[in-house]
């Protein structure tokens, strides 16, 4: 392991992760260039929900990493980096059928043993809690300490304060090696950059820099705004999450295919006074429009958990592909081969959440430090045939 | 009933004539109109019982002709239905208000024709209760057949402050004082050429005629600076071309600034064969050149589209030339009407003055954003500054902002309002019920803050 402490690095990729990894590899006293193929959190970033949350994730090493990537927002928060732009809230996971609550017992029962707080909800004490809900929802499971953040606002702040100023349209075509397994700079159409230490956090854009075309897929959503309606938005306790999310997200029976267009209803009470509606996990493509089916669906879902909505008017639409990995794991760590290039990328839905932690471990790595979360899982190298064919 | 062919977003006159034209070839056309009747702005048609406000007799004469010829078309009008946009799939979405439904079609052309809407630039206080603009006041003195009560002050520039002046006079309640950036009876030689247009020089002399009779002050080369709020009264502060200021009192303020197109959220224009709709663009929002021109635009907008989805020929050489003719007018128009004051509105405003009056974003929010070393993009300036992200989705402030950013960072290209409004859909706020089914009821709608 490399002990010295680079002096300049290149960070491919301006978005939530990029951006993360750029502020605390400045903080370290490195000179980063941050190289971005459009703008920053131009992409899934700029498109996600914001959940900074554990409720929905599998338990694992992503619950794990969640668990530090909400601690972390805490902490920045209370820092000072991220004061105002976090909004600390429940997450209440809700089931209404037989199914839902099976599934919702099982993951409360493991997030519960992977230390996280929570509490059951039923009857009487659930309706105190969540005025709003529909009569038929049968449990709900509060998961508390989470918290939402708008991912293109965390990605302003920290650009802001590591004082970076993005090379926008700039797309790497190539990384440039050695014959020594060491990676030099990068290839650009404004010609070569050079630096000691390359990180690509490029969302898809990764995809054909590492030869992964294969194993990074986009993996479309899309989301809905609502116009401001505070009397509702103050009868949210936090925000809600269709116990079916679980099962669109990977709780699913092992060996099941994955359906065309998974949909998982959050609903997501914006210190605005707006609500944040999604969403869909769609597999066809790089298409970044909204369509009338999807959104229709979603709006059902969410007035079948909370009547009331049906007052509220749609303001805006939007959709975005996050990048996924054929394993349902982010790729963090070395690039197979090349001694000095890291790869951090593929977070699917959890980029929000876990972009800040990423990017304080990611720094870790290049200085040679100890990893503040657990990488073995997430090693790239699981993937080693298809990486850097260039 | 089967679907039309072609469905036209908009029944004023670009929509109207862009509906005649292109039900001629025995196509099926339809035409959705947000308000209770088709007129558009220009010819807005009172509610039910109440007397049409007098208007010039050759804006009657181009009413009754293109209304006559409409209804001769036996094109049907949905009215009180709000397009909302074209999605992914190209399906064609139709907010239908007195049903509280959702309409779906898959037309193969779409023209849009939702005509212009009124430029205001920000100015300290714009955004206090009182303050609307000249076409807002004037649409409601249409609709309803009463002028606005109270001392109403028109400011800003253009022909329309005459106009509505004039109709206010009539109605029985003139301004008290139009406040006009240009100064019209100066620039002679231009006014002469005015005369290319008769039409133009006619309505333009009867209400100038209305205004000198009512003794209304006609305050050329002056601006209005700022508004405040003093009691019952909104106190506006007036500069004259040397830059000394006075104050006029007001119960209501009318702002105009001049017009642009309405084209905001609207799917851009394709006319390349693919799985989504032909779009065209007609009249206004193509260009706001005017009802004259709106007609003929839409005229060749409605010939265009009747000839791609039929692949014939269409004609359209002698359309081009009238709208080309009406845009030498406006150009003469806008050099009339030219403020005689150097500078822009928009260089001198303070920082506490609202920009995006949704989201109460001010001038130094966005000046702070753009001192930044690194160039924010148009969707990093909305995102980080809320500009155009609240309940008018842009309407009131992409314009100023993109304007504004350009002021303020002439070393970068200058974003288009588009870039900060995007192109999603719904082009207009909806109601969750009509988009799952459930028609809305009465109550809830306290819920809603604008």
């Amino acid at each position: 392991m490399r002990s010295s402490i680079p002096q300049t690095a290149i960070v491919i990729g301006s978005g939530i992760v990029g951006a993360a990894i750029a502020y605390f590899l400045t903080r370290r006293g490195i000179r980063v260039q941050l190289l971005e193929a459009s703008a920053p959190a131009a992409e899934a970033t700029g498109a996600a929900d914001g959940a900074v949350s554990v409720a929905s994730k599998r338990p694992g090493p992503m619950m794990v990493a969640a668990i530090a990537g909400v601690a972390l927002y805490r902490e920045l928060e209370h820092e000072g980096l991220f004061a105002g732009l976090f909004k600390s809230r429940s997450t209440f996971i809700v089931a209404t059928s037989d199914e839902e609550c099976a599934v919702l017992e099982a993951h409360a029962d493991a997030l519960e043993q992977a230390g996280v707080r929570i509490e059951r909800l039923t009857g009487g004490a659930l309706f105190e809690v969540l005025p709003a809900l529909s009569p038929s929802t049968r449990l709900a499971v509060q998961v508390h300490g989470e918290g939402h953040a708008i991912g293109y606002q965390i990605v302003h702040r920290l650009l802001t304060a590591a004082g970076i100023v993005v090379d926008r349209h700039t797309p790497v075509n190539a990384l440039l090696r050695d014959a020594n397994g060491r990676a030099l700079g990068v290839e650009t159409h404004k010609g070569q950059i050079k630096a000691d230490v390359v990180v690509i956090a490029a969302g898809t854009g990764s995809a054909t820099l590492l030869g992964l075309a294969d194993i990074l897929i986009p993996r479309k959503g899309q989301l809905l705004v609502t116009e401001r309606a505070p009397r509702l938005n103050a009868a949210f306790a936090g925000s809600i999450m269709s116990g079916r999310y679980l099962m669109s997200k990977g709780n699913r029976k092992p060996g099941a295919p994955t359906p065309a267009r998974g949909l998982g209803l959050v609903i997501d009470p914006l210190v605005t006074g707006q609500f944040l509606i999604g969403g869909t996990r769609e597999d066809h493509g790089d298409r970044r429009t909204n369509d009338i089916g999807a959104v229709s669906q979603i709006l059902a879902d969410a007035v079948a958990l909370v009547p009331q909505l049906v007052h509220v008017r749609l303001l805006r639409s939007f959709a975005g592909n996050r990048t996924a990995v054929l394993d349902g794991l982010p790729l963090i760590g070395r690039v197979p081969g090349l001694d000095n290039a890291f790869v951090a990328t593929g977070f699917e839905g959890d980029g929000i959440c876990l972009g800040p932690i990423v990017g304080r471990t990611v720094a870790e790595l290049v200085c040679g430090e100890a990893p503040s979360i657990d990488l073995v899982p997430f090693d790239p190298a699981r993937f080693k045939s298809g990486m850097v064919a260039a | 009933m089967s679907e039309p062919d072609i469905i036209i977003v908009g029944a004023g006159p670009g929509g109207l004539a862009a509906a005649i034209a292109a039900s001629r070839t025995g196509l099926k056309v339809e035409v959705i109109e947000q308000r209770h009747a088709p007129g558009g702005a220009i010819y807005r048609q009172p509610v039910d019982g109440v007397e049409p406000v007098p208007q010039a007799a050759a804006a009657k004469r181009r009413w009754q002709s293109l209304s006559t010829r409409f209804a001769e078309s036996g094109v049907p009008v949905r009215t009180h239905s709000v397009f909302l946009g074209i999605d992914g799939d190209g399906t064609f979405l139709i907010d239908d208000r007195d049903r509280g439904k959702l309409d779906r079609l898959q037309p193969r052309g779409v023209i849009i024709a939702t005509g212009a809407v009124e430029k205001v630039y920000p100015r300290p206080g714009w955004h206090l209760a009182g303050v609307s603009t000249v076409g807002g006041l004037q649409v409601m003195m249409k609709e309803t057949g009463r002028a606005p009560q109270g001392r109403i002050l028109l400011a800003g520039g253009g022909p329309l402050l005459i106009a509505v002046a004039a109709q206010m006079a009539r109605l029985g309640n003139p301004p008290v004082a139009i406040v006009e950036a240009g100064d019209p009876a100066k620039e002679l030689a231009a006014g002469l050429q005015i005369l290319i247009s008769p039409g133009l020089f006619a309505e333009a002399f009867s209400y100038l005629r209305t205004v000198y009779r009512h003794g209304v002050p006609w305050l050329r080369g002056h601006r209005l600076v700022s508004i405040k709020r003093e009691g019952q009264d909104l106190a506006a502060v007036i500069e004259d071309r040397k830059g000394s200021r006075r104050r006029i009192l007001a119960d209501r303020i009318g702002l105009h600034d001049g017009i642009r197109p309405n084209d905001f959220g609207m799917p851009p224009e394709t006319t390349v064969n693919r799985a989504a709709p032909f779009v065209i663009h007609a009249g206004d929002c193509r260009e706001a050149l005017g009802a004259v021109a709106a007609e003929a635009d839409g005229e060749r907008a409605g010939r265009m589209m009747a000839g791609l989805l039929a692949h014939g020929r269409h004609e359209i050489n002698e359309l081009e030339e009238l709208v080309a003719r009406n845009r030498r007018s406006q150009a003469v128009l806008a050099r009339i009407f030219a403020p005689v004051q150097s500078g822009s509105l928009l260089d001198g405003l303070t920082d506490e003055t609202i920009l995006c009056r949704c989201e109460g974003r001010t001038v130094g929010d966005l000046r702070q954003l753009c001192s930044r070393p690194d160039p924010l993009t148009g969707r990093e300036i909305k995102h980080n500054g809320r500009f155009a992200m609240g309940a008018c989705q842009g309407r009131f402030c992409a314009a100023n902002t993109a304007a504004l950013m350009a002021r303020l960072r002439p070393d970068i290209p200058a974003p288009a309002p588009g870039d900060l409004i995007g192109r999603r859909w719904p082009a207009r706020p909806v109601s969750i019920g009509t988009l799952v089914g459930v028609p809305p009821h009465a109550e809830g709608q306290d819920e809603v803050l604008r």
